[in-house]
């Protein structure tokens, strides 16, 4: 009877999807697996093998797990000059806030933990908590590369926070709503990519900017700054700030899933109601941009930090103002939802 | 006192992973490089003050030591000195021997160099790829001279081994691989808008500029300057061979990169002459032929690999000096050796390309961004332990 209780507890969906689905239990899946997925995607690009030896018919599929085995049993070296406490606590808070904004993702038209009528502000504006701590880090370290690496940070976050939430509210304009159940469901005759590309295309590359994918991965790069503002980090805190990247590219994946591919939809309307079916739905949608997030680690060397700083607001900026414009026109040109 | 304030000094290395075996003591406003001062001779071996205590052939495998990725220079640069000294000219069959393997060390020098700037700008794949198509190359030199990258394949008077039955086939195999594999180079990172965004008009070296600071090899090239001592002193069997000398207009890091890479074109030319006029003969000079024992020789005759006359252990070079110099992947190598008889030189002068483009890195870094350090650092092809040696 108990064992019921907790299980109808833990399906309530202010539980199961933040602790869940997507949340913490599938982005923590998400992340084995897209870190295996990334060393294999690169390994095919560069004739390689990639990890191979953990469960070789699998393609060493685990061997992210033998590497957390591993972080978490190394020991946590903090150095003598460090912030003591700034230096322990951002790793947690990044990867904690990283996964935060899954909380007013909705998993299907009737499955959500939280409603509000403004979810896509509420998950954008969770998205921007992370780059403070990521500043923060490289301020505690008290190492001059975490210190550069911090500082990129700043300006990275400057150059795409303004248009990726130009480009995320010119789909609000056209949906007519700022709810991410509603925005979902307007999506079920045309995605929200073929009524404005230019917003999509915009956010796709503003979205891997603000993870450092590659050609963006200037905060951390390795030839130039050793690991940016990760340098003194090592053990477990290294994989938590590693991670919360990692977690943070799949929790805006989920979102821009819903802005842009038309969230759970197509499914037939039997179908939608589960959430389990549209919830995968959702998820193989964003999975696949998080894979592709990997992919580019080979294809791209990376640009420096000015160039991208001015592709933030000499090209995005623009972008993003005319993707407004397109969905100004699409509204007054008599497109409309109803939900 | 205000402008020290502004400026950060950022030591990058020897602990970094970028850094070589060498420092660089940068002065940062901002992200703008106001000085950058390379620290180098961590990985000094003194190699100059070695030779003196060794015979004359044990120097072979002492010099090619610090140039790894580009061994033949070093070696075919001491012993044409050594020659020179001791008053031998090597068979032409040797001379077109040494060419060819001169000629497949500078491919994979050339991708060694061309893979390590690759990653130092971000793009893995580049270095991969380099580092992977090395391997038909080194392979091929394993073949034919039995290392993989510690040839010491050229002697006095000749070379260690002929070529091997089936060879020149196998070599054009490797060749037609490589050619075709250019395209995928340009397609996924040459001609890569970000790799442009990164090298087009990063570290320009100015004419002039490359002339009075005295770089040397594909870096001086890049700046326009159409100077290789394979055209300006042949040796070897490079008279006999035609190639373009590669340059470039720009001398930015973008175009000392595509001098390597087009270079990697006309060594493949001159190795496709080398081997259809590779003429017969022997490939030890005639004078150290005689000194095999009779069984020795027997075996040399028949697979073509020279045992080494144990008089030539003692091999002494009359009293003298000599220079000679060579065109190696990196530049030009030059060697001088004074001999005052004796079984070891009385001083020995190695002059590598990496020592003499050290001091690019402060001319070229000068208001360039933090992140151009390595974008420069990668295009000098630079190699600490052959410039610290």
């Amino acid at each position: 009877m108990q064992v019921q209780e907790i299980l109808n507890m833990l399906f309530e969906p202010y539980i199961f999807i933040p602790l869940v689905f997507p949340g913490l239990i599938a982005a923590f899946i998400v992340l084995l697996i897209i870190i295996w997925l990334e060393r294999k995607i690169a390994a095919k690009v560069q004739l390689r093998y990639g990890p191979l030896y953990i469960i070789k018919p699998l393609g060493g599929v685990i061997q992210t797990v033998a590497d957390l085995i591993r972080y978490l049993f190394q020991e946590p070296i903090i150095p003598k000059d460090v912030d003591k406490l700034a230096f322990l606590l951002t790793p947690v808070f990044l990867f904690g806030l990283a996964y935060l904004p899954v909380v007013v993702i909705p998993i299907g038209p009737s499955y959500y933990a939280f409603r509000s009528d403004l979810s896509l502000l509420i998950a954008l504006a969770l998205t921007t908590l992370a780059p403070i701590f990521t500043v923060l880090m490289g301020w505690a370290s008290n190492n001059k590369f975490s210190l550069i690496g911090s500082v990129r940070e700043g300006y990275l976050v400057i150059s795409y926070e303004i248009p990726i939430f130009l480009s995320a509210l010119s789909m609000a304009i056209l949906y007519g709503t700022l709810d991410l159940v509603e925005i979902a469901e307007a999506q079920r005759g045309i995605w929200g990519i073929f009524l404005n590309p230019v917003a999509a295309v915009n956010m796709l590359v503003l979205m891997y900017m603000s993870t450092s994918k590659f050609p963006f991965e200037i905060p951390e790069a390795e030839s130039e700054i050793v690991a940016g503002p990760y340098t003194e980090y090592g053990g477990i805190l290294y994989g938590l700030v590693m991670g919360a990247s990692y977690v943070k590219l799949y929790v805006l994946s989920l979102v821009y899933s819903i802005l842009f591919l038309g969230g759970w939809n197509p499914l037939p309307q039997s179908m939608i109601g589960n959430p389990f079916i549209s919830g995968s739905v959702l998820f193989i949608k964003s999975f696949i941009l998080v894979a592709f997030g990997a992919f580019l680690r080979a294809v791209y060397p990376r640009f420096r930090i000015d160039q991208a700083v001015g592709l933030g607001w000499r090209i995005s900026l623009p972008l993003s103002l005319i993707s407004i414009f397109i969905s100004l026109l699409l509204v007054m040109g008599g497109v409309r939802f109803v939900y | 006192m205000e402008a020290e304030e502004r400026e950060l000094e950022l030591l990058i290395g020897p602990q970094h992973p970028a850094s070589g075996h060498m420092r660089l003591i940068a002065k940062i406003d901002g992200d703008v490089v106001t000085e950058l001062r390379p620290d180098i001779g961590y990985v000094h071996r003194s190699v100059e003050k070695i030779a003196e205590t060794k015979k004359f052939l044990q120097i072979i495998p002492l010099v090619e030591r610090p140039s790894l990725p580009d061994t033949t220079a070093n070696n075919l640069a001491y012993v044409m000195a050594l020659e020179k000294l001791l008053g031998i000219e090597p068979p032409p069959r040797a001379k077109y021997l040494r060419t060819l393997l001169a000629e497949i060390t500078r491919i994979h020098s050339h991708l060694y160099g061309l893979g390590i700037h690759g990653v130092m700008i971000g793009s893995s794949t580049a270095y991969m790829w380099c580092f992977g198509d090395r391997e038909p190359f080194l392979q091929l030199a394993q073949e034919l001279t039995g290392a993989r990258l510690t040839y010491s394949y050229i002697i006095p008077g000749g070379v260690r081994r002929d070529m091997p039955k089936g060879f020149a086939d196998k070599v054009e195999k490797v060749l037609r691989y490589m050619e075709g594999r250019m395209k995928d180079y340009f397609d996924i990172y040459f001609n890569n808008p970000v790799t442009r965004a990164r090298l087009e008009g990063v570290g320009v070296l100015k004419r002039e500029d490359a002339i009075r600071l005295g770089a040397v090899g594909p870096n001086l090239r890049a700046s326009n300057v159409p100077y290789d001592v394979r055209k300006a002193e042949p040796y070897a069997a490079y008279p006999d061979v035609e190639f373009d000398v590669i340059t470039e207009k720009a001398g930015d890091s973008f175009a000392r990169v595509m001098v390597r890479v087009r270079e990697i074109g006309e060594s493949i030319k001159i190795i496709r002459q080398v081997l259809k006029r590779i003429p017969d003969g022997p490939i030890l000079h005639e004078n150290y032929e005689k000194l095999i024992p009779p069984k020795l020789k027997e075996q040399y005759k028949s697979t073509g690999i020279v045992k080494f006359p144990s008089l030539f252990a003692n091999l002494k070079a009359p009293e003298g000096e000599a220079i000679a110099r060579v065109e190696g992947g990196r530049g030009e190598v030059v060697f001088h050796i004074i001999s005052d008889g004796k079984t070891s030189p009385y001083r020995l002068r190695m002059v590598t390309p990496s020592f003499r483009n050290v001091v690019l890195f402060e001319h070229l870094t000068k208001g360039a961004r933090v992140a151009d350090i390595p974008a420069i650092y990668g295009s000098l092809d630079y190699f600490p332990p052959e410039a610290d040696r």
